[in-house]
Protein backbone atom coordinates (compact mmCIF):
# COMPACT_ATOMS: atom_id res chain seq x y z
CA UNK A 1 0.00 0.00 0.00
CA UNK A 2 2.78 1.96 1.13
CA UNK A 3 4.61 1.68 -2.13
CA UNK A 4 1.89 2.07 -4.25
CA UNK A 5 0.83 5.54 -2.87
CA UNK A 6 4.48 6.71 -2.98
CA UNK A 7 4.81 5.16 -6.62
CA UNK A 8 2.15 7.29 -7.81
CA UNK A 9 3.14 10.55 -5.85
CA UNK A 10 6.42 10.06 -7.86
CA UNK A 11 4.56 9.53 -11.10
CA UNK A 12 2.68 12.52 -10.68
CA UNK A 13 6.09 14.77 -9.82
CA UNK A 14 7.42 13.13 -13.09
CA UNK A 15 4.00 14.01 -14.78
CA UNK A 16 3.82 17.98 -13.54
CA UNK A 17 7.82 18.28 -14.16
CA UNK A 18 7.32 17.10 -17.83
CA UNK A 19 4.23 19.10 -18.13
CA UNK A 20 6.41 22.12 -16.85
CA UNK A 21 9.21 21.61 -18.72
CA UNK A 22 6.94 21.39 -21.92
CA UNK A 23 5.58 24.97 -21.02
CA UNK A 24 8.63 26.50 -21.08
CA UNK A 25 10.00 24.78 -24.41
CA UNK A 26 6.64 26.29 -25.78
CA UNK A 27 6.51 29.80 -24.66
CA UNK A 28 10.56 29.92 -24.01
CA UNK A 29 12.56 28.91 -27.51
CA UNK A 30 15.99 28.72 -26.38
CA UNK A 31 17.65 26.85 -29.27
CA UNK A 32 17.24 29.36 -32.19
CA UNK A 33 20.98 29.21 -33.28
CA UNK A 34 21.90 25.78 -33.12
CA UNK A 35 18.43 25.29 -35.34
CA UNK A 36 19.09 27.89 -37.85
CA UNK A 37 22.65 26.14 -38.14
CA UNK A 38 21.52 22.40 -38.64
CA UNK A 39 18.56 23.49 -41.21
CA UNK A 40 21.40 25.92 -42.92
CA UNK A 41 19.60 29.09 -42.95
CA UNK A 42 18.29 31.73 -41.47
CA UNK A 43 14.21 32.06 -41.73
CA UNK A 44 13.53 36.26 -42.04
CA UNK A 45 10.42 37.65 -41.77
CA UNK A 46 10.05 40.87 -44.19
CA UNK A 47 7.75 43.05 -45.66
CA UNK A 48 5.46 41.53 -49.20
CA UNK A 49 6.68 44.97 -50.89
CA UNK A 50 8.19 48.16 -49.29
CA UNK A 51 10.85 50.13 -51.68
CA UNK A 52 14.38 50.48 -50.55
CA UNK A 53 13.52 48.19 -47.25
CA UNK A 54 12.42 44.65 -48.65
CA UNK A 55 10.99 43.88 -52.02
CA UNK A 56 11.48 40.96 -54.68
CA UNK A 57 11.71 41.65 -58.08
CA UNK A 58 10.13 39.43 -60.93
CA UNK A 59 12.56 36.90 -60.43
CA UNK A 60 11.94 36.72 -56.43
CA UNK A 61 15.34 37.93 -55.95
CA UNK A 62 14.91 40.47 -52.64
CA UNK A 63 16.68 43.52 -52.51
CA UNK A 64 16.23 46.46 -49.64
CA UNK A 65 17.72 47.69 -46.00
CA UNK A 66 15.67 45.16 -43.85
CA UNK A 67 16.64 42.15 -46.66
CA UNK A 68 20.44 43.22 -46.67
CA UNK A 69 20.71 43.15 -42.35
CA UNK A 70 19.20 39.45 -42.87
CA UNK A 71 21.91 38.70 -44.82
CA UNK A 72 24.31 40.17 -42.73
CA UNK A 73 23.06 37.56 -40.19
CA UNK A 74 23.29 34.46 -42.68
CA UNK A 75 27.10 35.91 -43.45
CA UNK A 76 27.86 35.74 -39.79
CA UNK A 77 27.13 32.24 -39.12
CA UNK A 78 27.54 30.92 -42.43
CA UNK A 79 30.16 33.06 -44.28
CA UNK A 80 27.51 33.11 -47.00
CA UNK A 81 24.72 35.71 -47.44
CA UNK A 82 22.63 33.41 -49.51
CA UNK A 83 21.81 31.27 -46.69
CA UNK A 84 18.86 33.96 -45.66
CA UNK A 85 15.32 32.44 -46.32
CA UNK A 86 12.79 35.67 -47.03
CA UNK A 87 9.44 34.77 -45.86
CA UNK A 88 6.77 37.82 -46.18
CA UNK A 89 4.53 38.68 -43.46
CA UNK A 90 1.77 40.65 -42.88
CA UNK A 91 1.67 43.36 -40.68
CA UNK A 92 -1.02 41.95 -38.28
CA UNK A 93 0.16 38.45 -38.09
CA UNK A 94 4.25 39.26 -38.05
CA UNK A 95 4.52 39.13 -34.07
CA UNK A 96 2.60 35.99 -34.17
CA UNK A 97 4.39 34.42 -36.74
CA UNK A 98 7.79 34.96 -34.79
CA UNK A 99 6.26 33.90 -31.98
CA UNK A 100 5.04 30.98 -33.51
CA UNK A 101 8.81 30.03 -35.16
CA UNK A 102 7.69 30.13 -38.72
CA UNK A 103 10.87 32.67 -38.45
CA UNK A 104 13.94 32.98 -36.52
CA UNK A 105 13.88 37.15 -36.80
CA UNK A 106 11.99 39.67 -38.28
CA UNK A 107 13.58 41.79 -40.36
CA UNK A 108 10.17 43.75 -41.56
CA UNK A 109 10.39 47.67 -40.96
CA UNK A 110 8.47 47.27 -37.37
CA UNK A 111 8.70 49.53 -35.01
CA UNK A 112 9.98 48.86 -31.02
CA UNK A 113 7.67 49.64 -28.88
CA UNK A 114 7.56 48.92 -24.79
CA UNK A 115 4.11 47.21 -25.43
CA UNK A 116 5.31 45.25 -28.36
CA UNK A 117 8.39 43.54 -26.21
CA UNK A 118 6.07 42.80 -23.15
CA UNK A 119 2.59 42.02 -24.92
CA UNK A 120 4.38 39.61 -27.09
CA UNK A 121 6.95 38.39 -25.43
CA UNK A 122 9.62 39.80 -28.31
CA UNK A 123 13.44 41.56 -28.02
CA UNK A 124 14.17 44.41 -30.34
CA UNK A 125 17.86 44.33 -30.07
CA UNK A 126 19.20 47.16 -31.63
CA UNK A 127 17.32 49.90 -33.96
CA UNK A 128 18.24 49.62 -37.37
CA UNK A 129 16.58 52.44 -39.01
CA UNK A 130 15.49 55.65 -36.54
CA UNK A 131 12.71 56.61 -38.68
CA UNK A 132 9.86 59.04 -37.71
CA UNK A 133 7.24 61.10 -39.08
CA UNK A 134 8.38 64.24 -41.69
CA UNK A 135 6.67 66.88 -44.08
CA UNK A 136 6.56 67.05 -47.52
CA UNK A 137 5.14 70.09 -49.29
CA UNK A 138 5.80 71.91 -52.62
CA UNK A 139 9.48 73.42 -53.06
CA UNK A 140 7.79 76.59 -54.66
CA UNK A 141 6.60 77.69 -50.76
CA UNK A 142 9.81 78.05 -50.07
CA UNK A 143 9.56 76.92 -46.36
CA UNK A 144 12.65 74.96 -44.87
CA UNK A 145 10.99 74.27 -40.92
CA UNK A 146 8.16 72.42 -39.82
CA UNK A 147 7.91 75.33 -37.50
CA UNK A 148 6.70 77.65 -40.43
CA UNK A 149 3.80 75.16 -41.31
CA UNK A 150 2.03 77.60 -39.36
CA UNK A 151 -2.09 77.58 -40.65
CA UNK A 152 -1.01 75.23 -43.28
CA UNK A 153 -3.89 72.41 -44.41
CA UNK A 154 -2.28 69.01 -43.64
CA UNK A 155 -3.31 65.90 -45.66
CA UNK A 156 -2.97 62.98 -43.33
CA UNK A 157 -4.46 59.55 -42.98
CA UNK A 158 -7.31 59.12 -40.48
CA UNK A 159 -7.07 57.17 -37.47
CA UNK A 160 -2.71 56.76 -37.27
CA UNK A 161 -0.50 57.54 -34.98
CA UNK A 162 0.53 60.14 -37.10
CA UNK A 163 -2.66 62.09 -37.23
CA UNK A 164 -2.58 62.18 -33.29
CA UNK A 165 1.71 63.20 -33.52
CA UNK A 166 0.32 65.52 -36.28
CA UNK A 167 -2.10 67.43 -32.99
CA UNK A 168 0.59 67.25 -30.68
CA UNK A 169 2.68 69.15 -33.01
CA UNK A 170 1.45 71.35 -33.79
CA UNK A 171 -0.38 72.30 -30.57
CA UNK A 172 2.72 71.87 -28.76
CA UNK A 173 4.48 74.70 -30.74
CA UNK A 174 1.13 76.76 -30.96
CA UNK A 175 0.55 76.47 -34.13
CA UNK A 176 -3.18 76.86 -36.22
CA UNK A 177 -3.51 73.84 -39.49
CA UNK A 178 -6.62 72.39 -40.96
CA UNK A 179 -6.72 68.48 -41.35
CA UNK A 180 -7.76 66.61 -44.38
CA UNK A 181 -8.35 63.53 -43.22
CA UNK A 182 -8.52 60.46 -45.85
CA UNK A 183 -9.15 56.72 -44.89
CA UNK A 184 -6.40 55.41 -46.96
CA UNK A 185 -2.75 56.22 -47.92
CA UNK A 186 -2.92 56.76 -51.67
CA UNK A 187 -6.30 58.73 -51.43
CA UNK A 188 -4.31 61.33 -48.83
CA UNK A 189 -1.48 60.93 -51.55
CA UNK A 190 -3.91 62.09 -54.32
CA UNK A 191 -5.30 64.75 -52.32
CA UNK A 192 -2.06 66.28 -52.08
CA UNK A 193 -0.36 66.04 -55.38
CA UNK A 194 -3.92 67.36 -56.21
CA UNK A 195 -3.35 70.43 -54.28
CA UNK A 196 -5.72 70.09 -51.84
CA UNK A 197 -3.52 70.39 -48.92
CA UNK A 198 -0.53 72.47 -48.40
CA UNK A 199 1.56 69.63 -46.88
CA UNK A 200 1.10 65.77 -46.32
CA UNK A 201 2.56 64.03 -43.58
CA UNK A 202 4.02 60.73 -42.73
CA UNK A 203 6.65 58.44 -41.85
CA UNK A 204 9.63 59.93 -43.36
CA UNK A 205 10.88 56.96 -45.66
CA UNK A 206 7.38 56.88 -46.38
CA UNK A 207 7.46 60.27 -48.14
CA UNK A 208 10.63 59.57 -49.80
CA UNK A 209 8.79 56.13 -51.20
CA UNK A 210 5.91 58.21 -52.10
CA UNK A 211 7.58 60.87 -53.93
CA UNK A 212 8.61 59.00 -56.48
CA UNK A 213 5.03 58.46 -57.49
CA UNK A 214 4.28 62.26 -57.79
CA UNK A 215 3.22 63.56 -61.26
CA UNK A 216 6.97 65.84 -60.58
CA UNK A 217 8.47 64.36 -58.03
CA UNK A 218 11.45 67.37 -58.40
CA UNK A 219 9.03 69.66 -57.33
CA UNK A 220 8.44 68.30 -53.76
CA UNK A 221 10.37 68.63 -51.03
CA UNK A 222 10.85 66.54 -47.36
CA UNK A 223 11.49 68.61 -44.45
CA UNK A 224 14.14 67.66 -42.55
CA UNK A 225 12.15 68.09 -39.29
CA UNK A 226 10.88 64.67 -37.83
CA UNK A 227 8.40 65.15 -35.38
CA UNK A 228 8.20 61.42 -33.80
CA UNK A 229 9.54 58.55 -32.70
CA UNK A 230 9.34 55.25 -35.36
CA UNK A 231 12.98 53.46 -34.26
CA UNK A 232 12.91 50.27 -36.42
CA UNK A 233 14.32 47.42 -35.41
CA UNK A 234 14.73 43.67 -35.95
CA UNK A 235 12.62 41.19 -33.41
CA UNK A 236 13.64 37.87 -32.03
CA UNK A 237 12.03 35.45 -29.43
CA UNK A 238 12.27 36.83 -25.88
CA UNK A 239 14.40 34.97 -23.31
CA UNK A 240 16.70 33.73 -26.32
CA UNK A 241 19.74 35.24 -25.56
CA UNK A 242 22.40 33.73 -27.85
CA UNK A 243 20.58 34.39 -30.93
CA UNK A 244 19.63 38.00 -29.50
CA UNK A 245 23.02 38.40 -28.73
CA UNK A 246 24.31 37.55 -32.54
CA UNK A 247 21.27 39.76 -34.25
CA UNK A 248 22.51 42.45 -31.87
CA UNK A 249 26.22 41.86 -32.82
CA UNK A 250 25.87 41.94 -36.29
CA UNK A 251 24.52 45.00 -36.59
CA UNK A 252 26.76 46.72 -33.98
CA UNK A 253 29.50 45.45 -36.05
CA UNK A 254 28.17 47.25 -39.21
CA UNK A 255 27.90 50.33 -37.44
CA UNK A 256 31.17 50.16 -35.39
CA UNK A 257 33.10 48.85 -39.39
CA UNK A 258 31.58 52.15 -40.41
CA UNK A 259 33.13 54.32 -37.98
CA UNK A 260 36.30 52.51 -38.25
CA UNK A 261 36.74 53.03 -42.06
CA UNK A 262 36.60 49.59 -43.05
CA UNK A 263 33.95 48.77 -45.82
CA UNK A 264 33.56 45.89 -48.14
CA UNK A 265 36.03 47.06 -50.31
CA UNK A 266 38.90 47.32 -48.34
CA UNK A 267 38.21 44.28 -45.66
CA UNK A 268 41.59 42.52 -46.85
CA UNK A 269 43.64 45.66 -45.93
CA UNK A 270 41.59 46.33 -42.41
CA UNK A 271 42.47 41.95 -41.99
CA UNK A 272 46.51 43.48 -42.01
CA UNK A 273 46.07 46.48 -40.26
CA UNK A 274 47.59 46.72 -37.05
CA UNK A 275 45.49 49.34 -34.90
CA UNK A 276 43.69 47.65 -32.01
CA UNK A 277 39.88 48.68 -32.86
CA UNK A 278 40.39 47.31 -36.23
CA UNK A 279 41.97 44.58 -35.31
CA UNK A 280 39.27 43.30 -32.29
CA UNK A 281 36.74 43.73 -35.06
CA UNK A 282 37.89 42.03 -37.87
CA UNK A 283 38.93 39.17 -35.70
CA UNK A 284 43.27 39.30 -35.79
CA UNK A 285 43.06 39.80 -31.99
CA UNK A 286 40.33 38.69 -29.29
CA UNK A 287 38.23 36.09 -29.07
CA UNK A 288 35.22 38.31 -29.74
CA UNK A 289 33.08 35.64 -32.62
CA UNK A 290 34.04 32.27 -30.66
CA UNK A 291 32.15 34.35 -27.44
CA UNK A 292 29.19 34.61 -29.50
CA UNK A 293 29.28 31.10 -30.63
CA UNK A 294 30.67 32.14 -33.99
CA UNK A 295 33.82 31.70 -35.54
CA UNK A 296 36.96 34.59 -35.09
CA UNK A 297 36.35 36.37 -38.50
CA UNK A 298 32.48 36.81 -37.94
CA UNK A 299 32.59 40.74 -38.23
CA UNK A 300 34.98 40.29 -41.45
CA UNK A 301 32.56 37.83 -43.08
CA UNK A 302 29.05 40.43 -42.60
CA UNK A 303 31.27 43.00 -43.88
CA UNK A 304 33.00 41.56 -47.01
CA UNK A 305 29.51 40.25 -47.76
CA UNK A 306 27.37 42.71 -47.24
CA UNK A 307 29.13 45.85 -46.44
CA UNK A 308 29.55 48.29 -43.57
CA UNK A 309 26.05 50.20 -42.16
CA UNK A 310 26.58 53.28 -44.54
CA UNK A 311 27.32 51.05 -47.46
CA UNK A 312 23.85 49.04 -46.97
CA UNK A 313 22.24 52.08 -46.18
CA UNK A 314 23.29 54.23 -49.23
CA UNK A 315 22.56 51.04 -51.62
CA UNK A 316 19.27 50.77 -50.07
CA UNK A 317 17.42 53.80 -49.40
CA UNK A 318 20.64 56.37 -49.59
CA UNK A 319 22.77 58.32 -51.88
CA UNK A 320 23.02 55.30 -54.26
CA UNK A 321 19.25 54.28 -54.28
CA UNK A 322 16.82 55.35 -56.08
CA UNK A 323 14.76 57.06 -52.78
CA UNK A 324 17.79 59.16 -52.41
CA UNK A 325 16.73 59.64 -48.23
CA UNK A 326 19.46 61.31 -46.72
CA UNK A 327 21.28 59.75 -43.80
CA UNK A 328 19.75 62.41 -41.06
CA UNK A 329 19.09 60.54 -37.65
CA UNK A 330 21.03 57.65 -39.26
CA UNK A 331 24.49 59.45 -39.11
CA UNK A 332 26.68 57.88 -37.62
CA UNK A 333 26.85 59.78 -33.69
CA UNK A 334 30.10 61.05 -34.60
CA UNK A 335 28.86 62.40 -37.82
CA UNK A 336 25.66 64.62 -36.86
CA UNK A 337 23.28 61.57 -36.38
CA UNK A 338 22.68 58.89 -33.29
CA UNK A 339 23.36 55.74 -34.63
CA UNK A 340 26.00 54.71 -32.16
CA UNK A 341 27.19 50.76 -31.57
CA UNK A 342 28.88 49.78 -28.27
CA UNK A 343 32.63 49.34 -28.75
CA UNK A 344 34.03 45.87 -29.17
CA UNK A 345 36.23 45.21 -26.42
CA UNK B 1 51.66 51.39 -85.77
CA UNK B 2 51.79 54.23 -83.71
CA UNK B 3 47.88 54.89 -83.77
CA UNK B 4 47.69 51.31 -82.72
CA UNK B 5 50.03 51.82 -79.61
CA UNK B 6 48.87 55.02 -78.65
CA UNK B 7 45.10 53.87 -78.34
CA UNK B 8 46.56 51.38 -76.53
CA UNK B 9 48.24 52.95 -73.80
CA UNK B 10 44.81 55.58 -73.46
CA UNK B 11 43.01 52.10 -73.30
CA UNK B 12 45.65 51.33 -70.19
CA UNK B 13 45.60 54.77 -68.51
CA UNK B 14 42.16 54.53 -68.11
CA UNK B 15 41.90 51.63 -66.73
CA UNK B 16 44.52 52.77 -64.62
CA UNK B 17 42.23 55.69 -63.84
CA UNK B 18 39.38 53.56 -63.51
CA UNK B 19 41.12 51.02 -61.13
CA UNK B 20 42.00 53.90 -58.94
CA UNK B 21 39.11 55.35 -57.44
CA UNK B 22 38.47 53.51 -54.43
CA UNK B 23 34.79 54.89 -54.14
CA UNK B 24 31.27 55.39 -55.91
CA UNK B 25 32.11 58.81 -56.69
CA UNK B 26 33.05 60.65 -60.22
CA UNK B 27 36.65 59.51 -61.61
CA UNK B 28 39.15 62.41 -60.28
CA UNK B 29 40.15 64.90 -63.11
CA UNK B 30 43.87 65.82 -63.05
CA UNK B 31 42.56 68.49 -65.41
CA UNK B 32 40.31 70.25 -63.07
CA UNK B 33 41.92 73.06 -63.36
CA UNK B 34 40.98 75.18 -66.34
CA UNK B 35 41.79 79.06 -66.08
CA UNK B 36 40.05 81.02 -68.55
CA UNK B 37 37.03 79.05 -68.60
CA UNK B 38 33.93 80.74 -67.81
CA UNK B 39 31.28 78.96 -65.61
CA UNK B 40 28.55 77.32 -66.66
CA UNK B 41 25.94 78.99 -64.06
CA UNK B 42 22.98 77.05 -65.68
CA UNK B 43 24.87 73.49 -64.94
CA UNK B 44 22.40 71.46 -62.77
CA UNK B 45 23.84 69.56 -59.86
CA UNK B 46 22.81 66.33 -58.74
CA UNK B 47 20.55 66.41 -55.87
CA UNK B 48 22.98 65.24 -53.50
CA UNK B 49 25.26 68.20 -53.96
CA UNK B 50 22.55 70.53 -53.93
CA UNK B 51 22.30 73.20 -51.14
CA UNK B 52 19.77 72.23 -48.82
CA UNK B 53 18.68 72.30 -44.92
CA UNK B 54 19.70 69.28 -43.43
CA UNK B 55 19.18 67.24 -39.73
CA UNK B 56 22.39 67.06 -38.04
CA UNK B 57 23.32 66.71 -34.97
CA UNK B 58 27.03 68.13 -33.92
CA UNK B 59 28.66 69.99 -30.32
CA UNK B 60 29.84 72.02 -32.77
CA UNK B 61 28.38 75.90 -32.18
CA UNK B 62 25.81 77.54 -34.48
CA UNK B 63 28.24 79.48 -37.12
CA UNK B 64 30.63 76.37 -37.42
CA UNK B 65 31.36 75.07 -40.74
CA UNK B 66 31.72 71.48 -40.68
CA UNK B 67 33.93 69.83 -44.16
CA UNK B 68 33.19 66.10 -44.30
CA UNK B 69 35.34 65.28 -47.14
CA UNK B 70 34.55 61.57 -47.36
CA UNK B 71 30.80 62.52 -47.99
CA UNK B 72 32.07 65.83 -49.98
CA UNK B 73 30.05 67.75 -48.22
CA UNK B 74 30.39 71.30 -46.02
CA UNK B 75 27.57 71.63 -43.38
CA UNK B 76 26.94 75.10 -41.67
CA UNK B 77 25.65 74.51 -38.62
CA UNK B 78 22.62 76.22 -37.65
CA UNK B 79 21.90 74.76 -33.93
CA UNK B 80 18.31 73.31 -32.99
CA UNK B 81 19.39 69.95 -34.74
CA UNK B 82 19.60 71.19 -38.00
CA UNK B 83 22.72 72.49 -40.61
CA UNK B 84 23.00 73.77 -44.10
CA UNK B 85 24.82 71.91 -46.68
CA UNK B 86 26.47 71.95 -49.47
CA UNK B 87 28.30 69.64 -51.98
CA UNK B 88 31.89 70.43 -52.75
CA UNK B 89 34.57 68.98 -54.57
CA UNK B 90 37.91 68.06 -52.44
CA UNK B 91 41.51 67.08 -52.13
CA UNK B 92 42.62 64.30 -54.35
CA UNK B 93 44.60 61.61 -52.97
CA UNK B 94 47.44 63.13 -51.47
CA UNK B 95 45.90 66.68 -51.39
CA UNK B 96 43.91 65.69 -48.24
CA UNK B 97 44.19 67.55 -44.81
CA UNK B 98 42.24 67.94 -41.44
CA UNK B 99 42.08 70.22 -39.23
CA UNK B 100 40.47 72.97 -36.99
CA UNK B 101 41.03 76.43 -39.01
CA UNK B 102 39.28 80.07 -38.60
CA UNK B 103 38.56 82.02 -41.63
CA UNK B 104 41.38 84.96 -41.57
CA UNK B 105 40.21 86.74 -44.96
CA UNK B 106 37.16 86.78 -47.16
CA UNK B 107 37.67 88.26 -50.49
CA UNK B 108 34.60 88.77 -53.43
CA UNK B 109 36.38 87.20 -57.39
CA UNK B 110 39.55 87.15 -55.85
CA UNK B 111 42.63 86.93 -57.73
CA UNK B 112 44.57 83.56 -57.92
CA UNK B 113 48.31 83.46 -57.51
CA UNK B 114 49.19 79.68 -57.51
CA UNK B 115 51.97 78.78 -54.83
CA UNK B 116 54.87 77.79 -55.94
CA UNK B 117 54.32 74.21 -55.12
CA UNK B 118 51.10 73.93 -57.47
CA UNK B 119 53.41 75.95 -60.00
CA UNK B 120 55.61 73.04 -59.76
CA UNK B 121 53.53 70.36 -60.19
CA UNK B 122 51.35 72.08 -62.85
CA UNK B 123 54.14 74.24 -64.52
CA UNK B 124 51.32 75.40 -67.29
CA UNK B 125 49.23 77.29 -64.55
CA UNK B 126 49.63 80.44 -64.90
CA UNK B 127 51.40 82.69 -62.37
CA UNK B 128 49.08 85.01 -61.49
CA UNK B 129 45.70 85.40 -63.15
CA UNK B 130 43.01 88.39 -62.06
CA UNK B 131 39.49 87.63 -60.06
CA UNK B 132 36.82 87.21 -63.03
CA UNK B 133 33.89 84.57 -64.14
CA UNK B 134 37.23 82.51 -66.00
CA UNK B 135 39.28 82.63 -62.56
CA UNK B 136 39.49 78.70 -61.07
CA UNK B 137 38.91 79.98 -57.74
CA UNK B 138 35.53 80.94 -58.69
CA UNK B 139 33.22 83.89 -57.09
CA UNK B 140 34.63 84.23 -53.91
CA UNK B 141 36.84 82.97 -51.32
CA UNK B 142 37.20 82.24 -47.49
CA UNK B 143 41.06 82.20 -46.21
CA UNK B 144 42.24 79.33 -44.03
CA UNK B 145 44.60 80.30 -41.23
CA UNK B 146 48.18 80.54 -42.24
CA UNK B 147 47.44 77.37 -45.05
CA UNK B 148 47.18 77.24 -48.61
CA UNK B 149 44.62 76.65 -48.47
CA UNK B 150 40.99 78.35 -49.43
CA UNK B 151 37.11 77.48 -49.89
CA UNK B 152 36.20 78.79 -52.94
CA UNK B 153 34.10 78.88 -55.92
CA UNK B 154 34.46 77.54 -59.17
CA UNK B 155 34.63 77.68 -62.72
CA UNK B 156 34.38 74.04 -63.14
CA UNK B 157 30.87 72.87 -61.23
CA UNK B 158 31.02 69.55 -62.96
CA UNK B 159 33.82 68.78 -60.19
CA UNK B 160 31.89 69.30 -57.17
CA UNK B 161 31.42 65.97 -55.59
CA UNK B 162 34.76 64.59 -57.09
CA UNK B 163 38.18 64.41 -55.31
CA UNK B 164 39.98 66.77 -57.95
CA UNK B 165 41.88 69.74 -56.33
CA UNK B 166 45.03 70.43 -54.59
CA UNK B 167 43.77 70.76 -50.67
CA UNK B 168 41.36 73.63 -51.29
CA UNK B 169 37.18 73.42 -50.99
CA UNK B 170 35.19 74.18 -53.83
CA UNK B 171 31.77 75.00 -54.17
CA UNK B 172 29.41 76.30 -57.33
CA UNK B 173 29.34 80.13 -57.64
CA UNK B 174 25.92 80.39 -56.24
CA UNK B 175 26.46 78.70 -53.51
CA UNK B 176 30.23 79.82 -52.12
CA UNK B 177 28.32 83.25 -52.37
CA UNK B 178 25.64 82.16 -50.51
CA UNK B 179 27.90 81.02 -47.48
CA UNK B 180 30.00 84.15 -47.92
CA UNK B 181 27.46 86.27 -46.89
CA UNK B 182 26.80 84.37 -43.73
CA UNK B 183 30.13 83.55 -42.16
CA UNK B 184 32.19 86.58 -40.82
CA UNK B 185 36.02 86.44 -40.84
CA UNK B 186 37.06 84.30 -37.24
CA UNK B 187 34.39 81.18 -38.18
CA UNK B 188 35.44 78.46 -36.93
CA UNK B 189 36.22 75.64 -39.52
CA UNK B 190 36.71 71.80 -38.94
CA UNK B 191 37.65 69.48 -41.60
CA UNK B 192 37.09 65.65 -40.86
CA UNK B 193 39.12 62.92 -43.22
CA UNK B 194 37.62 59.41 -43.36
CA UNK B 195 39.63 57.01 -40.64
CA UNK B 196 42.33 55.41 -41.67
CA UNK B 197 42.96 51.62 -41.18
Amino acid sequence: MRTFRGGLLIGLAVAVLVGAAAITYERYDTKTLKRTIRRGEVLCGVNKGLPGFSIPDDKGNWSGFDVDFCRAVAAAIFDDPTKAKFIPLDASERFKELQARKVDILSRNSTWSMSRETNYDLYFPAVAYYDGEGFMLPKSRNIDSALDLNGSKVCVQADTTTALNLADYFRANNMKYTEMKFPKLDEVVKAYDTGQCDTITADASQLYALRLNMSKPGDHTILPDIISKEPLAPVVRLRDDDWMMIVKWTLYAMINAEELGITSKNIDEALKSKKPEVMRLVGTEGAYGEDLGLTKDWAARIIRRVGNYGEVYDRNVGAESKLKIPRGLNQLWSAGGIQYAPPIR
Amino acid sequence: MTKLRHSVWMLLAATTLALSTSQGFAQPRPDADEPGLVADDSYALDPEWQKQVVYYRTNEAPGTIIVVTAERHLYLVQGNGRAIRYGIGVGREGFTWQGLVNITRKAEWPDWTPPPEMIARQPYLPRFMAGGPGNPLGARAMYLGTTVYRIHGTNRPDTIGTAVSSGCFRLVNNDVADLYSRVPVGTRVVIRQKPEL
